[in-house]
């Protein structure tokens, strides 16, 4: 049934052997054109790099300030009344099935053009995301120390405020590290839609085929997101290193990657006798100096983009009028194209993820560091996934629509690409982590590498294999809603229609299909997994 | 720590608990008083309701049937405001310490200031320095004053349950309500610990409402003993009347009927310790 569905999918898509061979030479074509990259102009390129960074971190801590107060209404453990609970998780869940590239193309309508949307609309969408994680936290805290504060006579937001909090903090840090790596990513695309960010150069240089100077700025694009990404493991590695103490497995902590990495506990040299405040120990050094670096950083950023708390304050009237618009939600028109749009979205999903997860197959065989025939394979095999997961789906969408022309051939292609990336690492992770034992046993009785691995090494990951690909189907449909918008296919097309005519009401009907959809696969995706695994 | 001297400290009437509805009798008609100044054990075995009685005296529980006085306030119905005042005034130790680990030692003993104070707080230096020296002297009092700034999960496991000792005593309290102090720690730890709580309880002129597995633990600190087995207060004797013989009944497996063994224990405990 699977095979029938995606075959009718690749179809759907135009995905024909014929036009592959055609689309894959236009892209040849295109990105011969492109070579060699030549370098745009440096002092607007760094300009709209630093806007890119400054757009993440203002929209991760906007996110950050939200988040945490929403997620103790949203943590069953801390919430004040079910209702507020409700309430608090549906927020959540409405902010992450909301594409950031749908708030912004809203802010930019309602707001105008700039970094403000951009902030705004990451500061929204990673709402979703954090204010889940935040409040899972807050629900695996321990209760005896809760229970131990309310006990000292102490009222409700002093027992969170002191013995809650504290025990979040590494799981916060952690989280907002990791989400700000995410939205510089997402930043990245903003300017497609005027939201601010490198992506308004790489739209216009697109647009008046400077090629050499569209791929340099893809260079740049992916320089700035494997530097931010290495800057924030590495934040996090001094920030974290004394939190393994008590951390669970499975807790969000472990999520993370920190697990196992428990450095000594220090007992600090007895203090002056006496001494009421806290010694300054190299730990207590490194936070002061991270938080006087972001501080820096925040100040900077405001200063730079002109986005600043009060203005986001300000903005909250202009919002609330947009958003009032969006009720009704207007099904009266043009059902068929809602349908048409959909289905191509969901093809797209699905044709993307079995393209993708075939390829991903022998690329996470050779970067398994105990299954590569060869140590260079193994570089290599590793590279590979680091470069394709450093390049964002929808930059790829971009460049491959530039290459073939509006449709969800790019679309498919470049989300296509994004799932190798995603696969062939969660899949050699997993066949790194394989016991030795049944390869050993069959080498012992003679057999061959290849057999080996055929015999020993596949039958233990096929598991991990379908379960990862149902995962990625519901990751797939959730990203070719936005596809799209760059003019890659699916549904997109009509939000952003809807939006640049101030349709709103048409928005809203799309978006509630589109969360319709969202919420079947993603329940459909989790209940095969149930049976499959 | 001044106490109308002779009152009662708490006052237990038919106090019954049951959990999903009926299901779990957690506690019997339990009905004893402690007055002022009184060092009482709880024994029992392990599932007879000791943390269950324990939770009702600050409110952490409320009774299915009964009554719960302490310090002169009516627990069953007291709420907000007036319950945090109540449970500023009760010192409670737990089983498993409750610390916050990640924090240090003087941040988890300044929490027990936090029913004095108005605002939350985060982090040591929002305490003023007059609390943190407070703070400081009761780390002092458990044996602890070389290490305020040390992280709670890093020191073990005695002097966890030292650190909340210390917390509790920032209280200022009238009472302290101890559950298995000792329970999850070794024979020397425990001994340790239990001499620092019924040291420090002494010399503020505290009451003590203390449950613990050990007999003879209890029988070298208590004042007087109560026994509960299967929610039902069985014993109930002054310590000094008390051999260990007659207080390990209490852990007797029970015979056929529960009412006539209840007889019995009763009967030899003769009049109880509440003098
Ligand atoms: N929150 C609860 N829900 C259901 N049953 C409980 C709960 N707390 C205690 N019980 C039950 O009440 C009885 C007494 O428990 P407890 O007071 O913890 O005993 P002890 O502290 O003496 O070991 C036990 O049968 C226990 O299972
Ligand atoms: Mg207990």
């Amino acid at each position: 049934m699977l095979a029938v569905l995606t075959a009718v999918s690749v179809r759907e898509v135009g995905l024909s052997g014929g036009a592959l061979v055609e689309g894959i030479g236009d892209i040849r074509r295109l990105v011969a054109r492109m070579l060699p990259p030549a370098l745009p102009e440096l002092g607007t390129s760094l300009d709209l790099l630093l806007e890119t960074v400054s757009i993440a971190l203002l929209g991760t801590t906007l996110a950050l300030a939200l988040s945490l107060p929403l997620a103790f209404l949203a943590a069953r453990n801390t919430s004040p009344h079910p209702a507020a609970y409700g309430a608090a998780r549906a927020v959540i869940t409405a902010a992450r099935a909301i594409p950031d590239l749908v708030f912004a193309l809203v802010f930019v309508r309602a707001l105008g053009l700039g970094a403000l949307p951009g902030v705004l609309a990451l500061g929204l969408h990673s709402v979703g995301m954090l204010g889940k994680l935040f409040a899972d936290a807050i629900e695996e805290t321990d209760r005896g120390a809760r229970e131990a504060a309310a006990s000292t006579g102490a009222g409700r937001l002093q027992v969170i405020t002191s013995s809650v909090l504290p025990q979040i903090v590494p799981s916060v840090v952690g989280l907002f590290l990791y989400r700000f790596d995410i939205n510089v990513r997402l930043s990245t695309v903003l300017g497609f839609v005027g939201a601010g960010g490198i992506g308004q150069q790489l739209r216009a240089t697109l647009g008046n085929l400077r090629y050499p100077e569209a791929m340099g700025t893809v260079a740049l694009i992916f320089v700035l997101i494997v530097g931010v990404e290495v800057l924030s493991v590495a934040v996090r590695r001094t920030l974290l290193a004394d939190e393994g103490a008590g951390v669970r497995d499975g807790s969000v902590l472990a999520f993370l990657g920190r697990r196992g990495r428990r450095r000594q506990a220090q007992v600090p040299p007895t203090e002056v006798a006496g001494a009421i405040r806290p010694p300054w120990t190299v730990e207590r050094r490194w936070k002061a100096a991270y938080g006087v670096a972001l501080l820096a950083a925040l100040a900077m950023s405001m200063g730079g983009t002109g986005v600043n708390p009060l203005q986001v304050v300000a903005a909250v009237p202009d919002i609330w009028g947009v958003v009032q618009r969006f009720w009704p939600p207007d099904f009266s028109s043009g059902t068929d194209l809602l349908i048409d749009g959909m289905v191509e979205t969901v093809a797209i999903g699905i044709a993307a993820t079995f393209i993708g997860t075939v390829l991903s197959v022998p690329i996470a065989f050779l970067a398994a560091g105990n299954i590569a025939p060869a140590r260079w394979v193994y570089v290599a095999a590793r590279t590979v996934i680091v470069v394709v997961r450093s390049i964002p789906e929808l930059i790829l969408a971009v460049v491959f629509v530039a290459a073939v022309g509006l449709g969800p051939f790019p679309g498919t292609l470049a989300l296509g690409i994004g799932t190798i990336g995603f696969m062939a690492k969660l899949l050699s992770d997993a066949l790194e982590e394989l016991p030795q034992g049944p390869r050993d046993a069959l080498d012992a009785v003679g057999a061959t590498r290849m057999q080996q691995t055929a015999t020993a090494v596949v039958p233990q990951v096929t598991p991990t294999l379908v379960g990862q690909t149902l995962y990625m189907l519901d990751i797939n449909i959730r990203s070719s809603v936005v596809l799209g918008i760059v003019g890659a296919g699916g549904i997109g097309f009509l939000l952003v229609q809807s939006i640049r005519t101030l349709a709103f009401e048409r928005t809203a009907a799309v978006l509630l299909l589109v969360f319709a959809v969202v919420y079947l696969v993603e329940h459909l995706s989790a209940w095969l997994r149930r049976q499959l695994i | 720590m001044m106490h109308d001297g002779g009152g009662h400290v708490v006052r237990l009437r038919g106090v019954g608990k049951e959990f999903g509805a009926g299901r779990v009798v957690a506690l019997d008609d339990v009905t004893f008083d402690v007055p002022s100044g009184q060092l009482l054990v709880l024994i029992g075995l392990s599932g007879s309701g000791k943390s269950t009685l324990l939770r009702h005296l600050n409110g952490l529980q409320r009774p299915t049937r009964g009554d719960v006085e302490v310090l002169g306030v009516d627990v069953v119905r007291a709420r907000g405001a007036a319950l945090r005042a109540l449970r500023r005034d009760v010192g409670f130790i737990f089983q498993g310490f409750n610390l916050v680990g990640r924090l240090t030692c003087l941040e988890n003993v300044l929490a027990g200031a936090l029913g004095r104070l108005r605002l939350p707080r985060y982090g040591v230096l929002t305490y003023s320095r007059a609390l943190r020296r407070e703070a400081l002297e009761q780390l002092d009092r458990v044996g602890l004053a070389d290490r305020p700034f040390q992280r709670a999960d890093t020191l073990s496991g005695g002097q966890q349950q030292r650190v909340a000792i210390a917390r509790a005593l920032l209280q200022r309290p009238r009472l302290v309500v101890a559950d298995e102090p000792v329970a999850s720690l070794d024979p020397e730890s425990s001994a340790q610990v239990m001499d620092v709580l019924f040291r420090v309880c002494a010399e503020d002129h505290l009451t003590v409402v203390c449950s613990l597995h050990q007999v003879e633990l209890a029988l070298g600190y208590a004042h007087r003993v109560v026994g509960l087995r299967d929610g039902r207060q069985v014993l109930d004797r002054d310590a000094r009347a008390l051999s260990s013989a007659q207080a390990m009944t209490v852990y007797q497996r029970l015979g056929a009927d529960p009412a006539e063994v209840t007889g019995r224990v009763l009967a030899t405990a003769g009049n109880a310790g509440s003098a």
